[in-house]
């Protein structure tokens, strides 16, 4: 089958190379990551509505070669609209945004397997709308070392008056995430970030590091707040992963993470996060309005 | 921030103000590289004695110019520097004119001049220049050629226009098809309809309106291409109205597919996947804690192995994403016949 003319809600798309295997492992092929993107995108447009979107492409599938896509392509259909986000060396970048399900399905048929936002929405880039902490496992470590730093993350939180979520990152470690809807800056969210991290090494200094050696990695997990940052993007709730396995950046409760602190698996496919949605609904849906304050700073 | 291509002052009576050039047009044409089809290579180009076949150094090549067939004068660098006109960094104004009166067939390129120390005498000319409703002719040297100009006021900045010389135009008529032009004779109820075609297309220009399609589509083909899509080159219609499917039905072959093939053939299909998978699949969330201690260390174990089993698979992929996006399309039949093996043994 070489390209097939489809219609998503009024839009047209010509979808291609739909037989084409690009996760190899599991026999994955772009159809079903176009139906998984399909099935995901009423749930997923939420969270990245407004956002400058970063592709992740991979037109050879997961074992192949990829490339991240901030510009968004010249030849996008003309109802994907593009916003200004963080520049680069060439000057501006109009990222693309992903607000309808067709949006979505047009994405995955470039193969974008991994989409990725900053913290900011694009009307106001000096606004990171949440706080992101980046759960990274060291060699040595992996999901349930990393559930335990969330769980003292949580209690941080928690200590000054902060709701926190967390989901897995679909690939090795997970990402929490402190919604705040309101008037912040990047240096403030990333003081506070920092500031949590660092609590977290002096409680358990053999577990947690904050600072990005990799050497200095082994046996603990890195709390990376770096990712508060202006230019930095973080991948998306419910964006696939380029893994072996169809994985997914899935939102989990905290009954989960306790549970993976004890060993449970905490990884979902595709088709587990569609039906875990189909049950128990968006977990991450309250992070899109809540608003809560950092604490803000005492001098000195 | 682009790069200034000539700096000098523009000078005029005792007036000089200092001045850079910035390029006014950035042409925006393809550019291909040449490969060889056969394995994905790029072109050299390599400099070759007509006589011998031999490649020629860089030191040996001298500048011939043909008296006759055949026959060369040849003159070296060090003779023309003799004659190169000096580098003098200003831009003489000779005379201020009309701009109507400069036929556009002179105009050729287009420079951007800022003021390039004290922004003052520079605003004074441009203003002097808008309210005297003038353009200025000037004189140039920039790399070792004589450059005629106008310099003219444009939205409150100076532009120069570069223009070609008088005899380096080429006359109308020279063209032996114009003779007809002059002996035609029109009735005036033909000129008096042609008049009113003209004034019903009559417009504001926008030239915002006008793309070099050619180039968009060329440069859809390649974003497409380098996507790995299998691009046809036949030029049929757009597909009708009626061949438009529904996204599931769409998908729905291909899935299947591809959800059968993993069952028909278990075992090779899910060499790795299917235990943690299918595992987890089963464990509704609250149930995943209690069982979990059993399975969690199990799972590293499968995991060890898979990456192992595509080693040869990566390293032949990587093989053949090394190759060209130009070899690719000499060979569109392979991203298929890539995908078609692994589904197999998937």
């Amino acid at each position: 089958m070489a390209s097939v003319v489809t219609e998503v809600d009024g839009r047209s798309l010509t979808l291609s190379n739909l037989d084409k295997v690009l996760y190899p492992a599991t026999g994955t092929t772009k159809s079903e990551v176009i139906a998984y993107y399909a099935a995901i995108a009423p749930v997923m447009a939420r969270h990245t509505s407004g956002r400058c979107i970063t592709f992740r492409r991979f037109p050879d599938g997961v074992d192949g070669s990829s490339f991240f896509e901030k510009r968004c392509p010249s030849h996008r259909p003309d109802w994907v609209p593009v916003a200004v986000g963080p520049g680069d060396r060439r000057g501006i970048v109009e990222y693309c945004r992903l607000e309808e399900t067709a949006a979505f399905v047009w994405a995955a048929n470039l193969a974008a397997l991994e989409l990725h936002a900053p913290m900011a929405r694009c009307e106001d880039l000096d606004a990171p709308l949440m706080v992101v902490f980046d759960l990274d496992p060291g060699e040595g470590t992996g999901i349930a070392e990393c559930a335990r730093v969330a769980l003292d993350l949580r209690d941080i939180c928690q200590a000054v008056g902060l709701e926190m979520w967390a989901k897995t990152s679909g690939s090795k470690g997970m990402q929490c995430y402190v919604p705040l809807n309101s008037a912040h800056t990047h240096e403030h969210c990333s003081d506070f970030a920092h500031a949590a991290g660092r609590l977290l090494a002096q409680r358990r200094p053999t577990g947690v590091l904050t600072t990005m050696g990799k050497k200095d990695r082994v046996g603990k997990v890195f709390v990376d707040w770096s990712q508060n940052s202006r230019h930095k993007t973080t991948i998306c709730a419910y964006s696939l992963r380029a893994r072996p396995e169809p994985t997914v950046s899935c939102p989990v409760d905290w009954d989960e993470v306790a549970a993976a602190t004890e060993g449970a698996p905490m990884r979902f496919t595709s088709d587990e996060v569609l039906d875990r949605v189909q049950a128990r609904g968006d977990l991450f849906a309250p992070t899109v309005d809540l608003v809560q304050h950092l604490p803000v700073a005492k001098s000195g | 921030m682009p790069r200034a291509i000539w700096s000098g002052s523009i000078s005029f009576g005792l007036v000089s103000i200092p001045v850079k050039l910035y390029s006014a047009i950035s042409e925006k044409s393809v550019r291909f590289n040449q490969i060889d089809s056969r394995n994905g290579a790029r072109v050299r180009q390599m400099r070759v004695n007509a006589e011998t076949g031999e490649e020629v150094p860089y030191a040996e090549i001298v500048k011939g110019f043909e008296i006759a067939k055949d026959t060369y004068v040849t003159v070296t660098d060090e003779e023309l520097a003799a004659f190169a006109p000096d580098a003098t960094h200003s831009l003489d104004l000779e005379c201020f004119v009309d701009l109507d009166e400069i036929d556009p067939i002179f105009f050729d390129g287009a420079y951007h001049v800022a003021p390039s120390t004290v922004a003052k005498p520079y605003a004074l000319l441009v203003r002097a220049m808008e309210e005297a409703n003038k353009v200025a002719i000037a004189r140039f040297v920039m790399r070792s050629k004589e450059h005629v100009a106008v310099l003219r006021p444009r939205d409150g900045t100076l532009v120069l226009s570069m223009m070609v010389y008088a005899d380096e135009l080429n006359a109308a008529s020279d063209i032996g098809e114009f003779d007809d032009v002059a002996a035609v004779e029109v009735d005036q109820r033909e000129l008096a309809m042609a008049e009113s075609l003209i004034a019903s297309l009559s417009e504001a220009f926008e030239p915002e309106s006008y793309h070099d399609t050619y180039r968009d589509k060329v440069l859809d083909l390649v974003e497409r291409k380098s996507s790995g899509e299998v691009v046809r080159a036949d030029v049929t219609a757009a597909p009708s109205a009626d061949a438009v499917v529904d996204l599931m039905a769409a998908l729905e072959a291909s899935v299947r597919a591809a959800k059968a093939s993993r069952s028909r053939h278990p075992s090779a299909a899910t060499k790795r996947a299917p235990a943690p998978q299918q595992a987890a699949r089963k464990q509704p969330a609250a149930k995943q804690a209690q069982s979990a201690k059993k399975t969690a260390p199990k799972q590293p174990a499968p995991k060890q192995p898979a990456p192992k089993q595509p080693a040869a698979k990566q390293a032949q992929a990587a093989k053949q994403v090394a190759v060209s996006v130009a070899a690719r399309k000499a060979a569109p039949r392979k991203s298929a016949a890539k995908s078609s093996p692994v589904r197999k043994s998937a």
